[in-house]
């Protein structure tokens, strides 16, 4: 009677109240419910966290030395198509007049071990080592080249066959100063000194475990590119006067790259351009994060319903008692809260660990397709903690609020009516909106792209119709409970398999939330699958086609996409004589931009055997086909045919005109064909190489294709050449088929690894869901003891729910993944790298992964109803 | 003074009509049996007068306050200072000892601990349970969790007492002595009661009984005032 009005003022006390009485009590009274409660958060933040991490440390070593060879530049030159020539470096000089700036010419040029050519390409980086030296006036850290290692009596200045080496690459490969190293560079071997280790300095990015330090002239005078440079950095000295400096330089230079056609970079432009990965990978490891948030959220949610709806009839005596809802709901955000946070922290650590063997795998993977990157060490920042620490509170917030909101404003009577329907989210129950959300879906998928202003191309309308699809397979999947309960219940024998129908029968949110997750890990994963499928099968496809010479010619280190190396005229002519060797496709290949777009340039010069030439797969063939289709004209505009991707990244069709910029001058380019390509996505322009020749003043070709003369042995044709030439790499047709495949395969691994673990953890949850429905049906369980059942027909029920629920999860995730699969394919794919795709669904793998996820679930829940069959049951209900 | 007064409340769950225009009144201090077979919709008016679940039409008044209309937050407050329930199967805090069940309501509505400290023992005193007053529900008879529910409902010095079925779950000797216990808390209290029984014995302690049928109350006997 007494305070019968002053209680809504005093809401801090009551929630005092229901913490010290009810929340704490139950955690104390339940240490191992709580401690799998905040061990599944953890797991879910981990999962979050770890994918974020791997995907940082792994593309941020991506060509990140690159950027600070001279301390931090200001300006990167390079040229469009080509080299630039020694002369500039006068020229830029001139134009700087009185400025201080520090100028650093570079040379890069792509090497490989010659003992182990399958350790990927190796970067010979020319550097001006005094003008570096002295960079420590500019500003105060320049590369520590210019530390103890480079300096006394071991200077290398000059020398072809001395260079530095970081310590990540003496402890990659073993090695010390003074030890020989033999690479390959072009078609030479050339054996060289480490003449020094530069150590790690926690201060700057740590040289990449690839790359060779040498001086400039040195390597200039190894790769045969004597006066010429691959860019120029500039770096603005250090001052009060600096910003003003580097406005009036950035201008100049501006002018001069405009009346030259080279390229101005700011190092973030470069940061950019160069970390600009496989877009497939990229999409994978995007929608691989987005499957860890997923699991994760699902996962918290269910753990917080359960905990809710455990309570369900606690909530219901409590508000007889006169507790409001909105006091029984602030309660449980505070826990949610408490826990939120325990959870992150805990998931962060968790997290943390998995990174680092996660990177590892993601590391493997991109140094198979590209030369420029290196694992730089998974740091823990503290903006990804926050961001982690965040996700795993309000995800845990949310997923309280939902079904606590619910529990406090069911009216209490109902909640407890013995046996009442269970309460849990109302929203998974609406299927109405799950169809309305899976035509929404369906509708986003239509949306057109968004161009950035960078010019690529973002698939909006993809990634909202996946994510709508994904929620709306969520409230779908409830449908599905009923058939299963029949098909479960049918045939009454076993009495312990119709009690478990009869539990799906009506379901508890629980029920849904579990099934639900299960199938978003599993429709993710399998529509991950089909795109993979898809690829490969398409590819073998075009491979087949593509590959039809007997040998394969290429300077070492060819499979990546960033290789550079050449053979040189000499060899290839005096290949292209050999006894036994028909004819030859050659092959050079430069890298030009356009704009902002780097793009491949081929040089291709066809064997001239109107049956035995290179056979492209064509969208769009040429009118004149045959070997020297690509010669018909004389002058301009000369013929181009164009991959895929170039085509969609230039908006370019058959009749299109490409302004090409080469050493010798902007060249018209009229598209006469337009072929599938899968190798790269930056996309390819093929002319007759005896164009590239002429204006790039090179005779050089990156890969050939050798045809034999009929009845030819092929293997000892390959051991000939391999001994005639023992820097290059020759492979036979199905050696470079099955290297494709297996690059291919490479460049998924980590896609496998991590799906199992969403499924895992998935499972995981399963298991969670059915030892927290059987703590709540304790009564039921009594009587069933009471009715005869012992503790092995209750796990068998146990374990018939579990199945269920897996075959729930396994139905709704397969049926999401076809369609999650059709967007990925028919909208994301060639909307962001443009390729065309056929619709492969792998069959024989969902198979295989339905009969894992079923049995086991059904390990999983049976173990749990075994545990759990001798609980004591409550009295009090 | 009218404890309670409840006018043509009707109630219907799917359409199915529960209760079809229920009215009667209680005076303070008055004690009333509420029988009728199962299904009759006993607990459901009871559940209405507790402000747990809410009449479709009719109007319920308590000491002078109608329930129509009001907001959960109000309707919370009657539950805190008005009317206590009692049920069959007692629904105590699992996790709270009798005397922290008891406490439990106090400490709800604010009372301060000094004066909770002072008023415990007597509660639990009243319904004889010192000598368990630490042991937790699981850990209870019956008979005796039944006690703690009756202490915690009268903890708040209400003005009525719903109690559903409140022997209903033990034998017939304990159920006596609650009978009892109920009776003379009333008298000395001056709440009224409304008690929904199936055992004509538990009319023994009420000043009258109500018939329920079908959703209506066929027979208001009234028994010596
Ligand atoms: N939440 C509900 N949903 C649907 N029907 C309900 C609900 N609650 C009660 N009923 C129905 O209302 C009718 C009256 O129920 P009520 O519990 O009030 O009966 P009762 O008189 O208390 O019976 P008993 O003596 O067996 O306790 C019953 O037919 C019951 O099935
Ligand atoms: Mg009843």
């Amino acid at each position: 009677m007494g305070a019968s009005d002053s209680n809504s003022e005093r809401p801090a006390a009551i929630g005092r109240l229901l913490w010290s009485r009810i929340i704490w009590r139950h955690w104390r009274r339940e240490p191992r419910l709580t401690f799998v409660l905040v061990g599944i958060l953890a797991l879910g933040v981990a999962v979050f966290l770890a994918v974020r991490l791997a995907n940082k440390a792994a593309v941020s070593g991506f060509g990140m030395f690159t950027e600070s060879i001279a301390g931090e530049s200001d300006f990167i030159l390079r040229p469009r198509a080509g080299t630039l020539q020694v002369e500039v470096l006068r020229q830029l000089r001139d134009e700087a007049g009185a400025v201080p700036v520090g100028i650093f010419p570079v040379l890069e040029v792509s090497a490989a071990l010659s003992e182990r050519p399958e350790n990927g390409l190796l970067k010979l980086l020319g550097a001006d080592l005094v003008a570096l030296q002295n960079a420590g006036t500019y500003a105060g850290g320049g590369t520590s080249v210019s530390g103890d290692s480079a300096g006394g009596d071991d200077s290398i200045l000059g020398l072809p066959d001395r260079g530095f080496v970081g310590a990540a690459f003496a402890k990659r490969f073993g090695m010390e100063k003074d030890e020989q190293l033999s690479v390959i560079v072009n078609d030479q071997i050339i054996d060289f000194t480490i003449a020094g280790v530069v150590p790690e300095d926690p201060n700057r990015p740590a040289v990449p475990d690839n790359l060779v330090l040498m001086d400039l002239p040195g390597l200039q005078k190894l790769s045969g590119l004597e006066g010429q440079l691959t860019r120029v950095e500039l770096r603005i000295a250090p001052g009060t006067q600096a910003e003003q400096n580097r406005q009036r330089i950035g201008a100049a230079m501006w002018d001069l790259a405009a009346a030259h056609g080279w390229v101005l970079e700011t190092p973030e432009d470069r940061k950019s351009s160069v970390t600009q990965m496989s877009a497939a990978f990229r999409l994978n490891l995007t929608i691989l994060s987005g499957l860890a948030l997923l699991v994760g959220i699902y996962l918290i949610m269910q753990a917080m319903e359960a905990a809710v709806v455990k309570r369900r009839a606690e909530i219901a005596v409590l508000r007889s008692l006169g507790v409001t809802p909105a006091q029984i709901r602030a309660a449980w955000l505070w826990e949610g809260l408490i826990l939120g946070v325990v959870g992150a922290i805990a998931g962060i650590i968790l997290g943390r660990l998995m990174a680092v063997g996660l990177v590892v795998a993601i590391s493997r993977t991109v140094n198979t397709l590209y030369y420029e990157t290196t694992t730089s060490a998974v740091t823990l920042e503290t903006g990804e903690m926050a961001f982690s620490l965040v996700f795993g509170i309000v995800a845990s917030l949310t997923a309280a609020l939902i079904p606590a909101r619910e529990a406090s404003l069911t009216a209490p009577a109902q909640s407890m009516r013995q046996g009442g329907q269970g309460g849990g989210l109302a929203l998974l129950r609406n299927w109405p909106l799950g169809l309305l959300l899976l035509v929404a879906g369906i509708a986003f998928a239509f949306v057109p792209p968004r161009v950035l202003a960078s010019g690529s191309i973002v698939p909006v309308g993809g990634y909202v119709a996946a994510v709508v699809l994904v929620l709306s397979a969520s409230l779908l999947i409830g449908l599905l409970f009923r058939p299963l309960a029949s098909l479960l219940g049918r045939g009454k024998r076993d009495a312990m398999r119709h009690y478990a129908a009869s539990q799906l029968r009506r379901p508890e949110g629980r029920h849904r939330l579990t099934a639900a997750g299960l199938a978003v890990a599993i429709g993710m994963s399998a529509a991950m699958a089909i795109l993979v499928a898809s690829f490969e099968s398409t590819l073998t496809g075009w491979i087949q086609q593509l590959l039809k010479a007997d040998i394969y010619v290429a300077a070492a280190g060819s499979n990546s996409v960033t290789n550079e190396n050449t053979l040189s005229a000499v060899t290839w002519q005096e290949l292209e004589k050999m006894e036994g060797i028909a004819g030859m496709d050659k092959l050079r290949r430069y890298k030009v931009s356009i704009g902002d777009n780097d793009f491949f340039l081929g040089g291709a010069d066809y064997n001239d055997d109107p049956e035995r030439f290179l056979q492209l797969m064509w969208l769009n063939p040429p009118k004149v086909k045959g070997p020297n289709s690509l010669e018909v004209r004389e002058t301009e505009p000369f013929p181009g045919w164009i991959s895929e991707s170039l085509a969609r990244r230039f908006s370019l069709e058959v009749g299109s005109e490409i302004p090409l910029p080469t050493p010798d001058g902007t060249k018209r380019i009229e598209v006469t064909g337009i072929f599938a390509e899968y190798g790269n996505e930056t996309g390819t322009l093929v002319i007759a190489r005896n164009l590239t020749r002429d204006w790039f003043q090179d005779d050089r070709v990156s890969n050939m294709a050798v045809y034999a003369d009929p009845g030819a042995d092929i293997d000892a044709l390959l051991e000939q050449i391999r001994e005639a030439f023992p820097g290059v790499v020759a492979r036979s047709n199905e050696n470079l088929k099955a290297e494709s495949i297996r690059i291919f395969h490479q460049t998924f691994a980590v896609t496998y690894a991590l799906e199992a673990i969403a499924v895992i953890i998935a499972v995981a949850g399963l298991g969670l869901a059915l030892a927290g429905l059987l703590l709540e049906r304790r009564g039921e369980l009594t009587t069933l003891k009471s009715l005869g059942a012992t503790r092995a027909d209750i796990a068998r029920a146990s374990m018939w729910e579990g199945i269920a629920l897996a075959g729930a999860g396994l139905v709704g995730g397969y049926l999401l993944s076809f369609l999650l699969g059709w967007i990925l394919i028919f909208v994301i794919n060639p909307q962001s790298f443009g390729w065309t795709l056929s619709y492969r669904v792998p069959w024989l793998s969902f198979i295989g992964l339905a009969i894992i996820t079923l049995i086991t679930a059904g390990a999983v829940a049976w173990a749990v109803g075994h545990r759990n069959a001798n609980l004591p049951g409550e009295r009090e209900e | 003074m009218i404890a309670l007064q409840v006018s043509k409340v009707t109630k219907s769950y799917d359409k199915d009509p529960v209760l079809r225009g229920v009215s009667f009144s209680l005076e303070a201090g008055e004690r009333a049996a509420l029988m009728g077979p199962s299904g009759s919709g006993k607990s459901t008016l009871l559940n209405c007068i507790g402000g747990i679940d809410r009449p479709d039409e009719g109007e319920i008044t308590i000491q002078g306050r109608s329930l129509k209309g009001m907001d959960e937050n109000e309707l919370c407050q009657i539950r805190r200072s008005m009317v206590s329930t009692v049920f069959q199967f007692f629904h105590l805090l699992p996790t709270l000892t009798a005397a922290e069940n008891i406490e439990f309501p106090l400490q709800l509505s604010g009372m301060e601990e000094k004066e909770r400290r002072e008023l415990l023992p007597s509660l639990i005193e009243e319904v004889g349970l010192s000598h368990r007053s630490h042991a937790m529900p699981h850990e209870l008879s019956g008979g005796e969790m039944q006690r703690v529910a009756i202490a915690r409902a009268l903890s708040i010095r209400p003005k009525l007492i719903l109690a559903d079925e409140p022997t209903g779950n033990l034998d017939s000797a304990t159920g006596e002595i609650i009978l009892d216990l109920l009776e003379e808390l009333s008298e000395r209290h001056g709440i009224a009661m409304l008690l929904v029984t199936h055992s004509p014995g538990v009319t023994r302690i009420c000043d009258r009984t109500l018939e329920m049928q079908d959703g209506v109350l066929v027979d208001q006997s009234t028994a010596v005032v």
